[in-house]
C-alpha cells in the first residue's frame, strides 16, 4: 500500500518535471514580481524592509494561485482522473499524493529562492530564517485549500477567475500571520505564537483538505 | 454474476437525455449500445461505471446497488473517450502507473507490449504516439490485469483493420473466460452476435 503510493507520487513528480513550463512558471512569476518592487520603489532600504513581508507573501500567494487551477485539469483532460476515481486505493490518499507532488514541484523551488530575494528587499538574517520557516508552514496550506477549489471546478471548462474568488478568502489568515511574523521579528517580539498558529492551520488543512478535495472531485466530475 | 439496470434516466440542462433504460447482463454476454451522436451513450457508460449518478433508476451488481457496493468499481475496466494515458509518461510508465493504481503488479509486460505491437515504442513518451497507438496503449492497460466487466466507449475508434481484429480477439477471449462487456459503437464493425441496445428506443 505504502509502496504503491510512493510509486504514484514518483510518477506524479516525474510528469510535472517533464513539463518545465508547469513548475517554472510560478517560481519565475515569484522572482519577477519581487524583483520589480525595489526597482519601482527605489533604493530606500528602510521602506523596502518595511514592505518586504507584504511583497514576498503576496507574490508567493499569487504564484501558488496561478498554478493550483491546473492541479486536476490535465488529468481530467486526458482521462486519467477516471482511473484515479476507480482506483483500488482511497481517493483521499491519491489526492494527498497529488497535493504533495504539487507542493514539491511548485512551492519548494519558491521557498529555496526566497532568501536570495530577501536580500534584495533588505531582510536581516533573523527575518530570512523566519521567512523560510513560515513559507514552509504557509505554502502547503495554500496548496491544500486550493486543491478543494480545484476539485470543485474540474468539470467546468471556462472557469476564469472562479477559483481565486472561491479560495482567496481562506488564504487571508495565512497571509496575515505570515507577514505579521516577519514584522514581529523586526520589532524583536517573540515568534512562537505565530509559528503555533500557522502550524495549527497547516495541521487542520492537512487533516481535512484531502478528504474534502476527494469529495469535491466526485461532485466535480458528476456534471 | 450479473448486472441489472433498472429504469435508468438522466437529464442534462433540465432536458431528458434518456429515460427508462433497462437491461440485464450475465456472464459471457456483451451488450452493444448504439445510437445517434449526442443521445447519451457515453453518459450511460459513465453511469454504469459509477462515475455519475443517474437521475432515476438503479444499477445492481450481483443484486447489490452499485452505490452501496464499494467493491463494484474494482471489478470493472472503464475506458472512456479519452484513453486515460498521461502524455508525459512513456508507454511502459503509463501501464505501470495504471496497474499500481488498480493494485496489481504486472509480471510480463514484454508479452503484453508484443501482443499489442507496442514493443518498439515502449520507452517513447505517449504524447508522441499516434491516435491508434494511444488506443492500443489503452487496451494494454485493460489487458494488463483481469476484470470481470469491461465498459468501453467506442473502443475501435482510430484503429486500423489489424487493431480492430486484435480488439475482436481480446473481446472474444474475455467473454469466453466468463467475462462481461458493455460497449458503445456507432459503427457495425463489432460482431452482430451480441445483444444490442439502441438508445432513444430503449429496446434490448
Amino acid at each position: 500500500m505504502f509502496k504503491s503510493l510512493l510509486i504514484i507520487l514518483h510518477y506524479e513528480i516525474l510528469t510535472t518535471l517533464r513539463q518545465a513550463y508547469s513548475w517554472l512558471t510560478p517560481v519565475l512569476f515569484f522572482i519577477i514580481v519581487v524583483c520589480l518592487f525595489p526597482l519601482a520603489i527605489g533604493p530606500d532600504s528602510t521602506l523596502l524592509n518595511k514592505m518586504a513581508p507584504g511583497i514576498i507573501w503576496v507574490a508567493a500567494l499569487l504564484a501558488v494561485l496561478i498554478s493550483i487551477g491546473n492541479l486536476f485539469k490535465q488529468d481530467a483532460h486526458d482521462g486519467s482522473l477516471d482511473s484515479m476515481l476507480l482506483s483500488q486505493h482511497s481517493l483521499t490518499l491519491l489526492v494527498f499524493c497529488k497535493i504533495l507532488s504539487h507542493w514539491i514541484t511548485h512551492c519548494l523551488p519558491l521557498i529555496l529562492i526566497s532568501p536570495i530575494l530577501g536580500i534584495l528587499l533588505q531582510l536581516n538574517n533573523q527575518q530570512e530564517l523566519t521567512l523560510i520557516i513560515t513559507l514552509f508552514l504557509g505554502t502547503p496550506v495554500f496548496i491544500l485549500l486550493g486543491a478543494i477549489g480545484s476539485g470543485l471546478i474540474v468539470g467546468i471548462r471556462a472557469h476564469g477567475l472562479l477559483l481565486p474568488i472561491l479560495i482567496m478568502p481562506f488564504y487571508i489568515p495565512v497571509l496575515i500571520f505570515g507577514t505579521s511574523s516577519l514584522i514581529a521579528v523586526a520589532q524583536n517580539q517573540p515568534l512562537s505564537a505565530y509559528y503555533a498558529i500557522m502550524g495549527a492551520l497547516l495541521l487542520l488543512s492537512l487533516a481535512f483538505a484531502p478528504l474534502f478535495t476527494a469529495f469535491a472531485l466526485k461532485i466535480g466530475v458528476d456534471q | 454474476m450479473k448486472l441489472i439496470a433498472e429504469n435508468i434516466g438522466y437529464e442534462r440542462n433540465f432536458q431528458n437525455l434518456f429515460a427508462n433504460v433497462n437491461f440485464e447482463l450475465k456472464k459471457k454476454e456483451c451488450i452493444i449500445i448504439r445510437g445517434a451522436n449526442g443521445c447519451g451513450k457515453s453518459t450511460l457508460l459513465r453511469i454504469l461505471a459509477g462515475l455519475i449518478r443517474p437521475i432515476t433508476g438503479n444499477i445492481f451488481w450481483n443484486d447489490k446497488s452499485i452505490i452501496e457496493d464499494k467493491d463494484y468499481q474494482h471489478e470493472i475496466h472503464y475506458l472512456g473517450h479519452q484513453n486515460g494515458v498521461k502524455p508525459y509518461l512513456t508507454v511502459e510508465e503509463n501501464i505501470h502507473l495504471n496497474s499500481t493504481l488498480a493494485g496489481f503488479k504486472i509480471l510480463n509486460i514484454d508479452t503484453l507490449l508484443q501482443t499489442l505491437n507496442l514493443l518498439s515504442v515502449r520507452n517513447k513518451k505517449s504524447q508522441y504516439l499516434s491516435a491508434g497507438q494511444l488506443r492500443r496503449l489503452a487496451f494494454a492497460k485493460i489487458m494488463a490485469f483481469p476484470r470481470k466487466l469491461w465498459i468501453l466507449d467506442e473502443p475501435t475508434t482510430a484503429l486500423d483493420t489489424e487493431g480492430q481484429r486484435l480488439f475482436d480477439d481480446m473481446l472474444q477471449s474475455h467473454l469466453s473466460h466468463d467475462g462481461m462487456a458493455i460497449i458503445t459503437s456507432h459503427m457495425n464493425e463489432i460482431s452482430d452476435t451480441h445483444k444490442t441496445l439502441i438508445l432513444g428506443d430503449n429496446n434490448v
